[in-house]
This record gives structure tokens, C-alpha cells and sequence, in this order.
């Protein structure tokens, strides 16, 4: 592909209003590309679970189902990865698909904290995970990495990368006044001013803590390069939060801006023009009926957005036009309020969407049962759908654990979103043997089980148990609570 | 700034991280499967893979754990297309009970393709039949494995040895007053030979028996085909000499072939001692103990016609004579609903008259074993193919 055609496609862009990053283009061999996609990044730490992604990809792709036209790493130059084997008109599709990405990076809200340098910074992750490798093996390399791994979704992604550490533990002494009406109110009360003495962060952590990964990295009883690597696995994560929670807006939006420079760039034959339409069609399918396509869902509802603004805007009920309305709302949303405030039900019939669960809502259930388990669709209700697809987005994708108590002789944690159902035993068994091993003292984990009976989750010298508690308790938001006082009151 | 560049195509081909994390998690893998042997040995992807180089394992074990949801009878899923409320749209086809792989809603379960001899041996690879002893017309057998064990001057091209042409070619050079190497002549080519290896095997015959008769149910057989299963990979891939015979019955006892041992269903009652009776005369009649190393397992579940047991017990000893070893394992498994064994739980089973006959209990060469849970089978093989028994 030429470079002029690079430039007048990055020159139409810019004259629309997009505005990117520069943009590197890498034509590479397959290969190479499934190399890239199974890691993310053009070049990041070992290890295995990516080599189990490569070879899927390996093997997807040879079967011929599914082919990656492109790949584009969100960094400033964005790098862009392209297929030695497309075709030129899919290449300059490419370009524009891939300069509007660079935009979504550089405007949408959720990246604004985002390491722009990450391409480079993730090669020195590489890097420093292979001294570690040699330092201490690859088996206590790969441990770390996989407890990393096992927790990366717990961080707060709005607290941001980089925190403070706690106030630390003291003691603060404070006179309490009387009152002007307290010796009618309590006679009895001596006269004199009372002293209390409050211990400030008696308790760790001062409240509630959803970042685990970042409590462990500070807290925990660690060595240096075990701390680097689970440091290492929480920048990657908050890395990859922007992007997991843009998908659908994303491509969406990097599909309509490949439809739009294309149609407005007029140095393209004929067949080339067919072969665009094609490849165009094909990315923007509906595809599975029982999963949604980002690139359609996302090109759809912006289409719609600028349709229903352009006639406000005509109507004078709007004072900015379709495009300017689309331009607000991807650097505004995520996903998840995109799909809330942008979904109409007008265009949820258009793209006849259904929710669909278990036609016995998986009361049938038993090992022993034979019977074929039936899917039926549920609903065609708007706040259904809405709630089907927010709801797994919900604290990435993740239940919600918080770290209540940690001393070291023992580390408490909650499950606290059990309305969005309850823990897997089995996973939260090895989940808790890596806090175990991180905090070096036994963990227990207090959750609510399918029947809605408190259990404590233990693990501790002896392994995994269970242990069922008598009276109830009740979650109740402490995020917001202030806790961090043990008050102790001296007259 | 911008700009293609597919000049460095190349340089990113040098690259390749993935092939290396693949291997890696290979290896991952093979110790997971290792770490969970007994688990695996009651594996229906395996045991019912018939014969196929390749078998999928299920690899719970190898997860990459977090915290997750279980089950959930509000989870839903999103789709497009036509139909109303209600309307079914899809369904799941349950492979029936006793299967674990998929049937735990929420659980993924991810599959990898492991060649099956690899599992046996790591399975069986300190194992071998017991007491096997030098006989008669010991086979040799020239294997298809080549040793590299000699250097000759003339040879194929591929073969030549680098290290002692050099040398050969440093020597001639030293003879002509010049000691370097260089210039290489065809007289300073030197070629490795190899030779096939040839190995001596042991004879040795297998006879497996089955109880196919009604009290057997297809939990209790699947057991039996389990253990057969790893038997006869195990006996295929250690022994090139190895004859297998399987013998059904119920009161009845045939000889029947490899593909029919598990498929037919018998009705009758049982008589473990015409299985036997069969096992002797074939014996007799075809594996002389002169020529022979022979070995007789025989699996029921015990419900032997109380008249036969006496009977059984003669044959054990016959056998014997016969044989380096004979095994009987008996299945006392049994699902929560059919629990026949409990139910006659007064009577006496083969296996309790077996454990009171002072006779056999003091033969080392008569292995018993009894299969309670789907975990047993593992050790039960690992009994039965203990090489390392003391010589008698």
C-alpha cells in the first residue's frame, strides 16, 4: 500500500474532526499476528496461559474461522498491525478503522489516566520478568504471575493506578468540650472536659478494600521481585480496564468512521470499492444469534444516536447536529452507559434482541439427570436486555470482594454483591490458597451461599473448609462508612 | 510520524514468543495430568476413545482460578433473531449421569489433546507384569529404535560425523607439516553407521476375564472396562510379545474378540468358575508354561452362585500352577439407587471366602483387590502390574 493513500486517509480523518495519535503501520505474516493478538501487545512478560492463547488462535485461524485483519495497541505512536495477506482495499480500510481508534484512545474518558507508553513499559515488564526468571526460576516466576493473574480484576480502577498508602496507625488524644446545655440534659456528667483517646487505623484496612492486588503489592509479608511481578500484572490490568469497558463503543466507532472515509475518499477503483464493501459487510455481520457482534452493536446505536439528532436538530428541539452528538458521546460513556442511556427499544426491535436463559431456570439440576437442558428466550424488554448485557460489567466482570480485616494472624474478606449471584466454591478454594500464600496466614472469606446461609470460607494450614455461621448477617454498603476509629473513652 | 513499514516484516518474524509459551504450557499440561492420575483413570473421554491415537483431557485442574460466580438461575444471555417470549431456541444434550466433563453448569471445562500412550506411561511407567521370567523361544524382536554406534569411511552424505572428519582432516594436514584445519578432502570424511536394536522380550500371555451377567450394572462394568482398558494399552505398549485373550460369562464362559469383550450384555446368573475353567483349558491347550509367561485376571462383582465358590477356589489353585500370577479384583461399586451388594449383604461374597482360604491368602502370587469407589482402579492396577513384587 502506498504511503500517499496513508496520508490522504489520515488527512480526510483529520478534516471530519478526529483527532489521534500517530499512527505506525506494521504489515506482518500471520504468524506474527497471532503472536501479537495472543499477548496483546507487540511485545509483554511470559507466560504460559498466553502460550494456550496462541495456540487457539494458531488453530482458529488455520480452520479458517476466524481471521484477524488488524490489531492496534493503544499507545502514543499507536502501533497498527496489519495482515500481509489482505487486500489493498482492506488495507485502506484498515487505516481508517485504525485512525479512529487512535482517536477513541486518545478522547474517551476512561483513558485519560492511561499509560500512553505502555508498548515500551511493557517490554521492560518483559524484561524484568525474565531477570526474575533467572534469579529465582521460572516455577516461582510462574506462581506469582498466575496468583497475579488470579486477582488482576480485583483493582479500583477509579482510585486510579497510582495511590497513596493508608495514613498509618497513631494515636490522637481529643478534649471534648462541655456542652452548653449538657449539664441539664446529664446532670450526673462531671464538669470537667472529657479526654478521649482514638487510635487512628486501628484497624487494616481503614475501609472496605476492593483493590486487592494494590493492598497485597503494600501489606503483604512480600520480597521485592515478588511485589515487582504482582505490580507488574495490577499496570497491565488497569491497562486493559479502558479497553474492556469501550468495546462495544469502540468498534462501533472505528466502523463508522471506516464507512464514512471510505465514502468520502475518491482515489479507489471500482473493485477495490466491491472488495471494501465486502470485507465491510463481513466485519458488521450480526453473527451468532446467541451473542452480539461490538462491531455491529456499536456501529448501530451510533447510527441511530446521529439519525435522532439530526432531526432534533431540525426540529430545533437539539443545538448540535448527529455528528456532534456522537462525538460527545464517545468521549463521554463507557459500554455500560452507552448501552443504558443510547439503546432504544425502536432499535432493539430493528435488531430483534432477545434475552435467553435456561427453559427450567435450572431447577433440573441434578447429576443424575438426563434430560437435555433447553434454552428458551426470556425476554424482549428493553431494561431486560440493558440489565443482560451491564450486568457481567458490573466490578469487571468479577464478583465484588472487599478485604475487611487484615492482621497477621489472619486476613478477612466479604463477598458483597451476592444479588449478582453467588461464589463458586471451587474457584474461590484456589482463589483463597493464593491469598493464603501472599498474606502467609489464613484467609477467610465470608459469603452468603446459594440458599442465602453465611459461610466462612477458610483456608489455612490444613487446606480449604467451610465453616456455616448462626446468625445472619446483613450487607450493608460500608464503603462509605467511616471506620477507621476503635474509640476507647477515658473520663 | 506515520507510515507503513512491511520492510521489517522479517525482523518481527524472529520473534515468537507464543511457540514458547505453548510449550511451556505443554508441560504445564503433562504435570497437571500426572498430579491427577487417579482421577484420570476413570475418564470416560479416554476410556471410550476406541482406539485413537489422540484423546481429549478434560483439564480442570490446569485453570487459570479467580474468583467467579457459580450457577446462577438469573443468568441470562443475549441473542438476536426471531420468536416470542418462551419459544425454545437451543438445547444442550446431556451425555448422561456418571459424567462430570461439562455437566457442572458455570464450570468451564477446556479440553486438550494429549497422545494417549503418553498417559499410560506416565500412568504405568514404573509397572510391569510380576514374576515375568526368561522362557523358551524368546522372541527377538529388532526394533525400530537406531543407535548410532559406530564411524566408518564410507557412508551416507546426512551421516557424516563433523567431530572426526575434523580430526581426520587435522591429522592429514599435521602429516603435511601443516597443523589447522581446512581444506577437507573426501579421505578425511568419517560417516556414523547405525544399527537396529535388537531386544529379547519375554512371552507372555494375558488372559482377562469379565463377569457380564446381570447383577454386573453399567456402573460396575464401566469399571472393568476401565481397568481392562489401561490393561491392555499398558501390556501393548511395554510388551511387543504379548498375547491378549478375553473371556466373557455368565454361567456360561466364550472367548470372545477385543471389540465385542464390553459390548454384549448377558442376562444369566453367575458362575465365576466356567470363566476360569476356560482360562485353564485355553491355557493348556495354547500357552504352554514351558514357553509361556502366563497371567489370568478375572473381575465380577461377587455375586457368585454360593454352590461355585468351592469350585473357584480349586481353579485358583490350578491356575496357579499355570501361571505367574492370577488376579481377581471384584467391584463393590455401586450407585445410590442400585445398591444390589447391600442388599444381599448377608451373603458372602467370592472375595470374603477368597480372604479366609489359608491357601491362597499365603500365595503371593494370588492378587486380590477389591473396587469400592472410581478412585480405587489406580491402585488396583498399580497391585496388579507391581513389578517389584519379591520373587516366590
Amino acid at each position: 500500500m502506498k504511503q500517499e493513500r496513508i496520508e490522504a486517509i489520515e488527512k480526510l480523518a483529520k478534516e471530519n474532526g478526529l483527532d489521534f495519535f500517530p499512527v505506525v503501520f506494521e504489515v506482518v505474516s500471520a504468524n506474527t499476528m497471532n503472536n501479537v493478538c495472543s499477548y496483546g501487545l507487540p511485545t509483554r512478560a511470559r507466560h504460559w496461559s498466553y502460550g494456550r492463547s496462541y495456540d487457539h488462535q494458531r488453530i482458529y485461524g488455520e480452520m479458517g474461522y476466524s481471521k484477524v485483519y488488524e490489531m492496534i495497541t493503544n499507545n502514543n505512536p499507536s502501533y497498527a498491525f496489519m495482515l500481509d495477506s489482505n487486500t489493498e482495499a482492506q488495507n485502506i480500510m484498515i487505516v481508517a478503522h485504525c485512525y479512529s481508534h487512535s482517536s477513541f484512545f486518545k478522547n474517551n474518558v476512561l483513558f485519560q489516566g492511561s499509560d500512553r507508553n505502555m508498548a515500551r513499559h511493557a517490554a521492560e515488564h518483559a524484561d524484568r520478568i525474565d531477570k526474575y526468571i533467572d534469579q529465582h526460576g521460572l516455577d516461582a516466576v510462574e506462581r506469582m504471575m498466575d496468583i497475579g493473574f488470579g486477582l488482576d480484576a480485583h483493582i479500583d480502577f477509579h482510585k486510579g493506578l497510582y495511590r497513596k498508602a493508608y495514613p498509618s496507625r497513631h494515636i490522637r488524644e481529643r478534649v471534648v468540650k462541655l456542652g452548653e446545655f449538657d449539664d441539664l440534659l446529664e446532670p450526673q456528667k462531671s464538669k470537667q472536659p472529657s479526654r478521649i483517646k482514638e487510635i487512628i487505623n486501628a484497624i487494616l484496612p481503614p475501609n472496605p478494600e476492593k483493590d486487592l492486588l494494590w493492598f497485597f503489592i503494600n501489606y503483604a509479608p512480600l520480597e521485592e521481585w515478588e511485589r515487582d511481578i504482582l505490580d507488574i500484572v495490577r499496570e497491565e490490568s488497569f491497562y486493559f480496564y479502558p479497553q474492556a469497558h469501550t468495546k462495544i463503543m469502540n468498534e462501533g466507532w472505528a466502523s463508522y468512521w471506516h464507512a464514512e472515509l471510505l465514502h468520502q475518499y475518491k482515489d479507489i477503483s471500482p473493485e477495490e470499492h466491491l472488495d471494501f464493501a465486502r470485507t465491510h459487510e463481513k466485519v458488521l455481520q450480526p453473527g451468532n444469534p446467541f451473542s452480539i457482534n461490538p462491531y455491529y452493536m456499536g456501529f448501530k446505536i451510533l447510527k441511530d444516536i446521529e439519525k435522532r439528532w439530526d432531526k432534533k436538530y431540525a426540529a430545533g428541539e437539539s443545538n448540535i447536529t448527529g455528528r456532534q452528538k456522537i462525538f460527545e458521546v464517545v468521549k463521554a460513556e463507557d459500554d455500560t452507559s452507552f448501552l443504558r442511556n443510547y439503546l432504544t427499544l425502536e432499535l432493539a426491535d430493528e435488531l430483534k434482541l432477545f434475552t435467553f436463559g435456561r427453559e427450567d431456570d435450572w431447577e433440573n439440576d441434578d447429576e443424575d439427570c438426563d434430560d437435555d437442558i433447553l434454552y428458551e428466550i426470556k425476554s424482549r424488554m428493553l431494561e431486560d436486555i440493558i440489565e443482560v448485557m451491564v450486568r457481567p460489567r458490573y466490578n469487571n466482570w468479577s464478583p465484588r470482594i472487599v478485604i475487611t480485616d487484615a492482621s497477621p494472624e489472619k486476613i478477612c474478606l466479604r463477598h458483597n454483591s451476592e444479588e449478582l449471584g453467588t461464589l463458586s466454591f471451587k474457584y474461590a478454594e484456589h482463589a483463597l490458597e493464593y491469598i493464603w500464600e501472599l498474606w502467609a496466614a489464613p484467609v477467610e472469606l465470608r459469603v452468603k451461599d446459594d440458599e442465602g446461609q453465611d459461610v466462612v470460607l477458610i483456608f489455612d494450614e490444613a487446606g480449604f473448609s467451610t465453616k456455616y455461621i448462626e446468625d445472619s448477617f446483613t450487607f450493608e454498603d460500608e464503603e462509605e462508612e467511616d471506620k477507621p476509629v476503635r474509640k476507647t473513652k477515658r473520663p | 510520524m506515520s507510515g507503513m513499514n512491511d520492510s521489517y516484516k522479517d525482523i518481527w518474524e524472529l520473534r515468537q514468543p507464543g511457540k514458547r509459551d505453548s510449550v511451556r504450557h505443554k508441560e504445564r499440561i503433562k504435570k497437571a495430568i500426572k498430579e491427577n492420575l487417579r482421577e484420570l483413570v476413570g475418564e470416560e473421554n479416554i476410556i471410550s476413545s476406541d482406539g485413537k491415537r489422540m484423546v481429549k483431557v478434560p483439564v480442570r485442574y490446569l485453570d487459570m482460578w479467580r474468583f467467579k460466580f457459580g450457577p446462577n438461575p438469573k443468568s441470562k444471555g443475549i441473542g438476536h433473531g426471531e420468536g416470542d417470549p418462551g419459544d425454545i431456541i437451543a438445547k444442550d444434550v446431556r451425555r448422561g449421569k456418571g459424567n462430570k466433563a461439562g455437566d457442572q453448569p458455570g464450570e468451564e471445562v477446556y479440553e486438550e489433546e494429549v497422545e494417549l500412550a503418553e498417559i499410560v506411561e506416565m500412568m504405568l511407567e514404573d509397572l510391569g507384569l510380576p514374576w515375568l521370567e526368561s522362557k523358551e523361544n524368546q522372541v527377538e524382536i529388532e526394533t525400530e529404535e537406531t543407535v548410532f554406534q559406530d564411524i566408518a569411511e564410507k557412508g551416507l552424505q546426512p551421516n557424516v560425523d563433523l567431530r572426526r572428519t575434523m580430526i581426520e582432516n587435522l591429522k592429514r594436514n599435521s602429516i603435511a607439516g601443516k597443523p589447522i584445519f581446512g581444506k577437507i578432502m573426501p579421505d578425511d570424511l568419517r560417516y556414523r553407521v547405525w544399527e537396529n536394536v535388537i531386544e529379547k522380550h519375554s512371552n507372555a500371555a494375558v488372559i482377562l476375564i469379565m463377569d457380564r451377567s446381570g447383577s454386573m450394572t453399567d456402573d460396575k462394568k464401566y469399571i472393568v472396562k476401565s481397568f481392562f482398558f489401561w490393561m491392555v494399552n499398558f501390556l501393548r505398549l511395554k510388551y511387543k510379545n504379548v498375547e491378549v485373550v478375553f473371556i466373557a460369562h455368565d454361567t456360561e464362559a466364550r472367548e470372545v474378540e477385543e471389540k465385542n469383550f464390553f459390548d454384549i450384555a448377558d442376562y444369566g446368573g453367575t458362575r465365576i468358575s466356567s470363566g476360569l475353567e476356560l482360562a485353564k483349558s485355553i491355557l493348556e491347550a495354547r500357552f504352554p508354561k514351558k514357553i509361556w509367561n502366563n497371567y489370568v485376571f478375572s473381575f465380577s462383582d461377587g455375586e457368585n452362585w454360593d454352590s461355585d465358590n468351592e469350585k473357584c477356589i480349586e481353579l485358583f489353585k490350578e491356575l496357579l500352577g499355570l501361571c505367574q500370577a492370577v488376579g481377581y479384583g471384584e467391584v463393590e461399586y455401586s450407585d445410590q439407587f442400585y445398591n444390589w451388594s447391600n442388599w444381599r449383604g448377608k451373603f458372602s461374597t467370592l472375595h470374603d471366602i477368597l480372604a479366609r482360604t489359608d491357601e491362597l491368602i499365603s500365595e503371593k502370587r494370588f492378587l486380590k483387590a477389591s473396587i469400592v469407589r472410581k478412585e480405587d482402579l489406580y491402585d488396583c492396577l498399580r497391585q496388579f502390574l507391581n513389578v517389584g513384587q519379591e520373587k516366590v
